[in-house]
């Protein structure tokens, strides 16, 4: 076998050399593509809600398609969910009483969805009418009752729904419902359900009964967790309701199709009373991988998918991809995190100087691809009452000499005599270049050493819960869009999610005077007062960048409105009735 | 062929044979190996391999030495640059240049592949060689043992172990490439354990161990003599056989996102990362895809050589 | 009894001791794994996690939920999946039937391309056709599955847009077999021949070796010399004598497209088994990885049991111990 194979070794290279040609092809097509994509105009440029019809570039119903991009959705039963994929479609399928949508600038609106305007507020309980005329699906009408049956589903225990504790102490506060989901004896159960602060006092009128009044009663009352449920289906078909064919919905969309760990495909729904889709046929397939979703976004086969942060270079390389691309900030700030019961992180002017000595805008370049935004603020954009970064970053922002100066006068000029700190994270490649850049920034800029410590998730769960850190790279995702919830519990003293230890007479203070205002402008304000002082008191968090998610959408896919603080699982997805396929 | 004799001529019965054979291995064995030498150095192909093998293997022990950058380093500004003067083999999408990385990655991948037969080889000397010499009931017990692993799908063990591992001190060990390798190891040394265990059952009865046993000599010297090295020919090509399949199986592992993890450089995870960058450039997957397509082929030659050399039977 | 029959019982009953440990190595396994299918990043608040886990039960002890399962598992519930609450068992037969038609057809052009490849090579023994088929086997051997997904994605998907690189092009009921509207062959092409190109590079490389070796031997010189045209010497003696070499490796083939089949079915997003355990491990999802990997290794005792009978109806020299 000596002779024949000598010139085989020759081989070995071609492989590599048609993966080269293959890809330098690549080249050039994807140049041919330009001319198409820029006639058809980027999916990011804002386009105002229309209210009817359709808008006059749509092409005909008959091309009204797109499949999409998501992970594949845990549930399609809104009592159940708490993942981003899941509260997608399930905001698709289903509406509630209130509807959170972009307000034209970026921010969030409540508008009334099947509420005929906004509750009737006497004390601790609030009255909501219903519109007149609404439909499930099948064609029966939507009561008062299917709503109650709602409420009384998310605080079964039985249920198990993740999403409870937003009704729970503390946020909705719905009259009974911890009672309910606390308890373990079955005997007691009916009267416990009974007891819950719902009533229907007509087959219109909804009547709510609050342990204390609730500010954001609209905006939790927008939310997944209180939609309404069909109780005759849910009974006559057990945990299969949600199946194609047994499912009973009352929002813009059907499920006509549900192929499990492949897709599941959506359709108009005719009983729908508001603004009638456009699409008319929306295909979700199920693609974790986001890279090969990528490759299926070039050949067409997908309109609107999620792309990995490192794919973000690529794709503005290309100029076909580049003006596809999305990049959808997400309601969660990370933050150092402090530990103020730690010695050295007691000290005010220690903080301070671990915050200055953080350039965030090169962190988010170098260690994020330049996809996250650099943040000194906690309060996330698009809330009402954001502050951003005009507020702080002169006090808490990059300062190299600010940063040395603090550290002296904490008492340890050039870092001298500071001890090592540690920086506990999640093992994973993007934390370990994050942790690997902050101890570098942290050692240059200081002189101070700061070790890390990988962990994994349950680990580091715990060690946060029990307030057992030092720094602690983490944040808050938003359980709903309203400027309290990043706020409360979280820096009050002796709060639920109080981890850092965060104690201080002006904040609770000014957390007083928010419980206590009477008009939503005195609320905000005083909110944002809380986030003033929380920031540039480092009061446990020094925030560090705002999270996004890039997607790519298609250049004909029009209507698509990107709300980072309302999206779920694709951008736009809040008002899916908004979406149509261009000319 | 001549000396092959050695093994097939034995006159049963005789006395002399086994003592002289003793002698032949004690003191004129090189001439066997010597001749599996000969013919090694013969296949011109095997010799390419070896020797690319050993250029390899060079680059690796030696590269922080040889490399023109630590492959982690960044330069900013030079992602995914093209082929340059200080970038021979263009840069990565991190900006990390591609050169450093794939001889960097030559340690990773190289070692994964020759830990892995390590690992393997230990697992497979104990338990085949205690299935043959350990009597019936460690046979059944060690083969079942065996049966239950060739069954248990390899992937999602080595997955598994390695979720298992994770939050341990060992995952942190060698850079948290000790659980990849071992891992990898755990599950694949089935096929050479059978095989030890049927070359050393079929050894058992050939004349000259009978006639050592009936010589007087102790069981230890018998197995470390006479079976060992008559097992040793088979096992090395196997082992040959088994780097580059281990390094496949470790580059696929990083493929889907499981195996050794950047900023590590590693075959697998930059053919990985390369995927993603390939509609702009080519060259960050072309190099390592290179890397491991030659020293796939080099071990397949050597192994063949091997195989060839040492068994003088097969062709 | 038949010794062969018997044989095929005596593996059949081993099969059940093997499964039981495979499945309690697991599920002790996947326990050890820290971290629970409810932890994310946010932790819930601990009500939630308590009603959860009652709901699953994962409240009761670990050697209890052990008992259980197997309980559950003799008499054929696998459980139900996290995501979803679907029946594992449904998840196995909808996911493997998608890995099924992939293995097989892979199989089937892995077989018929190397054989032909391989007797070709041989009966032009050192000749131009020989190098071409040498090469491609050292080549093909030498290109891992995923390498060749990209390459073919990159070339004939992206670039040329002759295939498509989303989903399964196959049926995906039994009832669609025979339909031939079922079938979408462009989101086939790519994904079989990622998937078979290492095993037909394997079985080019033993057939053509074992050809050769059959070609050399007394008989076919015999039937050559007395002037049997070259082609019907071929189809007569050599192509059943060579495929012995060539079952022995069916074992390993199999395997190879089983491990494959968790590569390119995340490449090219099919919804099959390989890519559901991948997932399953990922989000610990309990039930659904204990079953999967049950399944797995029955079919890997299953096609082995396969092999080595079909390797004995063809060489009879093989005895059954």
């Amino acid at each position: 076998m000596n002779v024949r194979n000598r010139w085989i070794l020759l081989l070995a290279a071609p492989m590599a050399v048609a993966l080269t040609l293959a890809a330098a092809c690549g080249g050039t097509s994807s140049t041919d593509k330009t001319a198409t994509a820029a006639a058809g105009g980027a999916g990011t440029t804002p386009t105002s809600t229309q209210t009817g019809g359709l808008p006059a570039d749509a092409a005909p119903a008959s091309q009204q398609k797109i499949t999409m991009q998501s992970t594949e959705p845990q549930f399609y039963d809104p009592h159940r969910s708490n993942f981003e994929q899941d509260i997608a479609v399930e905001r698709m399928l289903f509406r509630g009483l209130y509807n959170l949508t972009d307000d034209g600038s970026g921010g969030v609106k409540v508008v009334p969805g099947d509420a005929a305007g906004p509750p009737t507020i006497s004390g601790n309980v609030y009255t909501v009418k219903l519109k007149s005329g609404l439909k499930w699906s099948d064609g029966k009408a939507l009561t008062a009752a299917d709503y109650v049956y709602g409420f009384q589903r998310e605080c079964d225990p039985t249920v198990a729904s993740p999403y409870q504790y937003v009704l729970g102490a503390g946020l909705g506060d719905l009259k009974g419902c911890d009672e309910l989901f606390n308890n373990k004896d079955a005997t007691k159960t009916q009267a416990l359900k009974d007891a819950l602060g719902v009533k229907a006092l007509d087959a219109s009128t909804l009547e709510f009964t609050l342990n204390r009044p609730v500010a954001t009663f609209e905006t939790i009352w927008s939310l997944w967790a209180t939609f309404p449920s069909r109780q005759d289906v849910i009974q006559k078909f057990g945990d299969k309701w949600t199946d194609p064919g047994n499912i009973v919905v009352n929002g813009p969309f059907t499920m006509s199709e549900l192929v499990p760990k492949d897709h599941v495909t959506l359709k108009p729904n005719p009983e729908w009373s508001g603004q009638k889709p456009a699409i008319q046929q929306l295909t979700i397939k199920f693609i974790d991988d986001l890279s090969a979703a990528l490759k299926s976004f070039q050949t067409g086969e997908l309109q609107m998918t999620a792309i990995q942060p490192t794919d973000v270079k690529v794709v503005k390389g290309d100029p076909s991809l580049s003006s596809e691309l999305v990049i959808d900030p997400t309601a969660r700030i990370t933050a150092i995190e402090m530990q103020l019961k730690d010695p050295a992180l007691a000290k005010f002017d220690v903080r301070l100087a671990l915050s200055r000595a953080i350039d965030r805008k090169t962190l988010v370049d170098v260690v994020f691809d330049g996809v996250y935004t650099p943040a000194t603020y906690w309060v996330v954009k698009g809330l009402k009452g954001f502050q951003g970064n005009s507020a702080f970053d002169s006090t808490i922002g990059f300062d190299k000499a600010a940063a040395q100066a603090a550290m002296a006068s904490a008492g340890y000029p050039n870092g001298q005599g500071f001890p090592t700190l540690k920086l506990t994270l999640t093992d994973t490649p993007s934390n370990r270049n994050l942790a690997d850049f902050l101890i570098k920034q942290w050692k240059d800029n200081l002189g101070i050493t700061v070790t890390p410590d990988f962990v994994d998730g349950k680990t580091r769960s715990q060690r946060f819960n029990s307030g057992n850190f030092q720094l602690f790279p983490g944040g808050w995702q938003l359980d709903y869009p309203d400027i309290e919830n990043p706020l409360v519990g979280l820096f009050d003293t002796g709060g639920g999610n109080n981890k850092y230890n965060c104690s201080d007479p002006a904040i609770d203070a000014a957390f007083k005077e928010a419980t206590n205002a009477t008009t939503e402008a005195a609320r905000i304000a005083a909110y944002q007062k809380v986030e003033t002082l929380v920031v540039t008191k480092l009061c446990g968090v020094a925030p560090i960048y705002q999270n996004a998610v890039p997607y790519l959408v298609n250049a004909k896919v029009g209507g698509v409105v990107p709300n980072g603080t309302i999206d779920a699982s694709g951008p736009g997805t809040y008002c899916v009735e908004c979406w149509y396929v261009k000319k | 062929m001549a000396q092959d004799g050695l093994t097939g001529a034995t006159t049963p019965g005789t006395i002399a044979q086994p003592v002289l054979q003793e002698l032949a291995r004690a003191g004129g064995g090189r001439s066997l190996w010597g001749d599996a030498l000969h013919r090694l150095v013969q296949n011109r192909l095997a010799v390419v391999g070896a020797i690319l093998i050993t250029l390899i293997a060079l680059a690796a022990v030696f590269a922080p030495l040889i490399s023109p950058y630590p492959y982690q380093r960044i330069f900013p500004g030079q992602i995914i640059a093209g082929l340059s003067a200080s970038h021979p083999f263009g840069t990565n999408l991190a900006g990390q240049d591609t050169l450093a990385r794939v001889i960097y990655g030559a340690r990773n991948s190289l070692g994964v592949g020759v830990f892995v037969q390590f690992v393997i080889l230990v697992i497979a000397l104990v338990v085949g060689g205690g299935a043959a010499l350990g009597g019936k009931y460690a046979d059944a017990l060690l083969m079942r043992l065996t049966d239950v692993v060739y069954a248990f799908p390899d992937l999602l063990f080595v997955i598994l172990l390695q979720q298992v591992l994770a939050g341990t001190r060992l995952a942190a060990y060698m850079g948290g490439l000790f659980v990849v390798f071992f891992a990898i190891g755990l599950v694949g040394w089935v096929n050479l354990a059978r095989l030890i265990r049927g070359q050393m059952l079929s050894l058992r009865t050939t004349d000259y161990v009978i006639a050592a046993e009936a010589l007087g000599a102790t069981r230890l010297r018998i197995v470390v003599r006479h079976m060992l090295p008559n097992t040793l020919s088979p096992v090395i090509v196997a082992l040959t056989f088994g780097v580059p399949s281990a390094i496949f199986t470790e580059a696929a592992l990083s493929f889907i996102g499981i195996g050794i993890q950047p900023p590590l450089a590693d075959w697998g995870n930059m053919i990985y990362d390369g995927y993603g960058a390939v509609l702009a450039t080519p060259w960050p997957i072309f190099f390592p895809a290179l890397a491991l397509a030659i020293t796939f082929l080099s071990f397949q030659f050597l192994g063949d050589g091997l195989r060839d050399a040492l068994d003088p039977r097969t062709r | 009894m038949d010794p062969m029959a018997a044989y095929a019982l005596r593996r059949l009953l081993w099969a059940v001791p093997v499964l039981w440990a495979v499945a309690t190595i697991t599920f002790f396994l996947m326990h050890a794994v820290p971290g629970g299918p409810f932890t994310q990043d946010k932790a819930l608040p601990p009500a939630v996690n308590d009603a959860l886990n009652r709901r699953y039960h994962l409240d009761k002890p670990v050697w209890e939920q052990y008992g259980l399962y197997l309980w559950d598992s003799v008499h054929g519930d696998l459980g139900l999946s996290f995501q979803g609450d679907r029946s594992v068992t449904e998840i196995i037969r909808n996911t493997f039937f998608v890995t099924a038609q992939l293995g097989v057809l892979g199989f089937l052009v892995a077989v018929v391309i190397g054989m032909t490849l391989g007797t070709m090579s041989a009966l032009n023994h050192n000749g131009p056709l020989d190098y071409v088929g040498v090469a491609f086997s050292t080549i093909g051997a030498s290109v891992p599955s995923f390498i060749m997904g990209a390459f073919l994605v990159i070339f004939f998907a992206v670039d040329l847009g002759w295939f498509k690189t989303l989903g399964w092009g196959g049926p995906r009921h039994l009832t669609g077999l025979l339909d031939p509207f079922a079938w979408d062959w462009r989101r086939m092409v790519l994904p079989v021949v990622a998937i078979s190109t290492l095993p037909t590079a394997f079985i080019a490389r033993i057939t053509r070796a074992s050809v050769l070796e059959v070609l050399n031997q007394d008989y076919i010189r015999t039937a050559r010399a007395k002037g049997l045209a070259e082609v019907r010497v071929v189809l007569r003696h050599t192509i059943k004598n060579a495929m012995i070499p060539v079952l022995t490796l069916m074992g390993p083939i199999f395997a190879n497209l089983v491990a494959g089949s968790f590569i390119i079915e995340t490449m090219f997003s099919i919804p099959g088994l390989g890519r559901e355990l991948v997932n399953a491990v990922i989000r610990r999802d309990y039930a659904m990885i204990m079953g999967t990997t049950l399944f797995f290794t029955l079919i890997i005792t299953l096609a082995n049991l396969a092999v080595d009978l079909a390797y004995a109806v063809v060489d009879p020299r093989i005895r059954y111990r």
